[in-house]
């Protein structure tokens, strides 16, 4: 029988002990209000959507830096699509080109043996620069309103759409990362490579199944990105890979691989957007919010990642 | 004010200063071939115009309104034209409850609009990042709250229904200013480089257009002998590298604003050993600054007055609270800095003095 280890339940308590530190201190200034709580849902749902595929990519011992440009092209593919064809078709297209970099990324690091740090660095330049080019720099606006309404602002009852999308994610790769064969093979993988494949786990087809896992997971945030903005621009993604980061490492999914939570990935991830929030409800300047930002982040990696004492032999 | 800063001299450097700063010449302000007009047309009124009895002063005051500050990133400018608006909602008796910096991340801005909005604010004071990305958060905020736009109008918002009014630059003044400024380094005639801004961007287009219209047509004597477009000002260095290697010879350069495509001109500049052509771009900058003191290649800075933005803003958020016509379109005046007028021009434009840097350039 596993022994209970607190330690993994730290990021709920912190992700708590923020929510009520902000409640208490901002209860007259909307912190609590719903349109405020359901605002830090959407918010974050693009983050989580590509936190979920990164507790994969980390689990498995491997990065993807190309996650922000992906999200960029593919936003600017689906809704350059859409000013001709119909929203399936674009979504598709936008979908075809996280699954298409996710796809090339996860070759060069399985056939050419590369590492997927340097494999990801290029690719983000590639895509990054595609981006740039498909529109001249220039936004594309969005105008569907069904593709609207389910990628981006609509609701259902009180439900914001997005929040269909996060938890979807969070549901499906939970699933998958702890009660299909596939999560235990990630973790294999990212465990000790040399292991896996001793026990006849296909290490190869596990690292390009995470980097196209994350090229797509990208593609859709990209998508759910236009929907909410309804419009595309170059510079969609471009700030959220060390976002996604943070949210997945304090969420207590491993940087170097062998162990990830889905679950604690959507706490990190709503973690980072309750910050962000409540210390703009709290009236603080820019540089003051950068500072507190740090500060507490610091705070709950300092909770959730500090390592367990070892008893000497 | 505008006139004395117009014929201002860039007159003999002290100390350190190079020969080519000593000979410079007095800038002269040619005709005006143009005026700023807003993104449809609007006639520009000065931000002196914008006025408030004492009667309305009161009236705000007793309101004990709210604003949020929505920012499209954090940097000297923004930080001048804060202080600014901070100055004049302390004497409205406007608090500011919200700040925020989107760090040019339009998805970020609108989320920062939706968290502003949560204190629902009386009045928002903000730089669209992006006209069309943000402007679905935009239009849903100007319905509860008085709207102040800083440079940039997003789609489909209407002044006086979604707006109380677009404050800005004088564009086309920050053009011809920089035209003069170099027409008067290169003493009237030669060859100039022209690095514009190759976006469908409101203000650049207009302050790069003024320029290229005052130097072709009021210096007959100088000719532009490159035109080059620079649609991501990351990469102006590389742009600035290729046209110099082929054109060492040119008089003088324009750069369409000063970070970073003004500070990767100079780069190219020097990377390539030119210490001979005269560079003048838009907005005060410490690298450029502090080359401009030490004699280099800057000779002149086309400033806007960042501070009187910020309570131009201030005011027209008054306006909005008060249901008082504003005018559609507002300028901030322009000034030229040269060495002569640095220090000044620091306090004008930003509220501050200048980098410690600048200052022993200087010899202050």
């Amino acid at each position: 029988m596993r022994a209970i280890e607190p330690r993994r339940y730290v990021v709920y308590v912190a992700f708590l002990l923020i929510l009520a530190f902000f409640a208490a201190t901002l209860s007259d200034d909307g912190f609590l209000s719903e349109d405020n709580l359901l605002n830090i849902v959407r918010q974050t749902t693009p983050v989580t959507v590509m936190a979920v595929a990164v507790v994969f990519v980390l689990s498995a011992g491997e990065i993807d830096l190309s996650l922000g440009s992906v999200v960029a092209l593919s936003a600017l593919v689906t809704a350059e699509v859409m000013k001709t064809q119909s929203a399936v078709l674009a979504v598709a297209a936008g979908l075809g080109v996280g699954l298409a970099t996710g796809a090339v990324n996860g070759l060069f690091v399985t056939l050419l043996r590369l590492p997927s740090f340097l494999v990801t660095l290029a690719s983000l330049g590639i895509v990054a620069g595609l981006a740039r080019t498909i529109t001249d720099l220039r936004s594309v606006a969005v105008d569907d309103q069904s593709f609207i309404d389910i990628f981006g602002s609509g609701d259902v009852g009180p439900i914001p759409s997005l929040a269909f999308w996060a938890l979807g994610a969070v549901v499906l790769g939970h699933f998958v990362f702890r009660h299909k064969r596939f999560g235990a093979h990630v973790v294999a993988t990212g465990d000790d490579a040399g292991a896996a494949r001793a026990t006849g786990i296909r290490v190869d087809r596990v690292r390009f199944a995470v980097l196209v896992l994350s090229g797509a997971a990208a593609a859709l945030a990209g998508i759910l990105y236009t929907g909410r903005l309804e419009a595309a621009t170059y510079t969609l993604g471009e700030q959220d890979l060390v976002t996604v980061i943070a949210a997945v490492v304090i969420g207590g999914t491993r940087l170097f691989g062998g162990e990830g939570s889905v679950v604690g990935a959507l706490i990190g991830s709503l973690i980072m957007g309750t910050l962000t929030n409540g210390l703009i409800l709290w009236g603080l300047s820019t540089s003051e919010q950068l500072i507190a930002q740090g500060g507490l982040l610091l705070l709950a990696i300092s909770l959730t990642l500090r390592e367990p004492r070892r008893e000497l032999a | 004010m505008v006139g004395a800063l117009a014929l201002a001299s860039a007159s003999l450097a002290c100390g350190s200063a190079k020969q080519e700063t000593d000979a410079a010449a007095p800038i002269r302000s040619s005709k005006s071939l143009g005026t700023t007009h807003g993104p449809n047309g609007e006639p520009a009124t000065p931000t002196s115009a914008l006025t408030l009895t004492p009667g309305e002063v009161a009236k705000v005051r007793a309101g004990h309104y709210t604003a949020a500050l929505v920012w499209h990133e954090s940097a000297d400018f923004t930080t001048a034209v804060t202080a600014g608006v901070r100055d004049e909602f302390d004497r409205l008796g406007i608090e500011v409850v919200a700040e925020t910096s989107a760090n040019f991340d339009a998805a970020k801005q609108k989320a920062d609009i939706e968290t502003v909005e949560a204190k629902r604010p009386s009045v928002m004071l903000t730089l669209p990042v992006d006209p069309v990305v943000t402007a679905s958060a935009y239009k849903a905020a100007a319905r509860r709250t008085k709207i102040v736009l800083l440079s940039s109008v997003p789609q489909g918002m209407k002044q006086g229904r979604d707006y109380v009014d677009l404050v800005t630059d004088d564009l086309f003044q920050m053009g011809k200013r920089a035209a003069d400024a170099l027409a008067a380094a290169i003493g009237d005639e030669g060859t100039v480089g022209y690095f514009f801004h190759d976006a469908n961007h409101y203000v650049t287009n207009q302050r790069d257009q003024a320029f290229l219209k005052t130097i072709t047509g009021s210096y007959p004597k100088i000719r532009v002998a490159v035109k080059r477009g620079i649609a991501d000002p990351n990469e102006a260095q590389d742009e600035a590298n290729a046209v110099l290697v082929k054109d060492r010879d040119l008089s003088g350069v324009y750069v369409m604003f000063a970070q970073p495509p003004g500070e990767g001109v100079l780069a190219a500049l020097r990377a390539n050993g030119n210490t001979k052509t005269k560079l003048v771009t838009l907005d005060l900058d410490e690298p450029l600054a502090l080359d401009m003191a030490k004699g280099g290649n800057t000779v002149a800075l086309i400033a806007d007055k960042a501070y009187e933005l910020g309570r131009a803003m201030a005011v027209s958020g008054a306006y909005g609270l008060l249901d008082k016509d504003a005018p559609a379109f507002v300028v901030a005046p322009a000034m030229t800095i040269t060495r002569s007028n640095l220090v000044e021009g620091y306090h004008e434009s930003l509220h501050r003095d200048p980098p410690a840097s600048v200052m022993k350039a200087l010899g202050k």
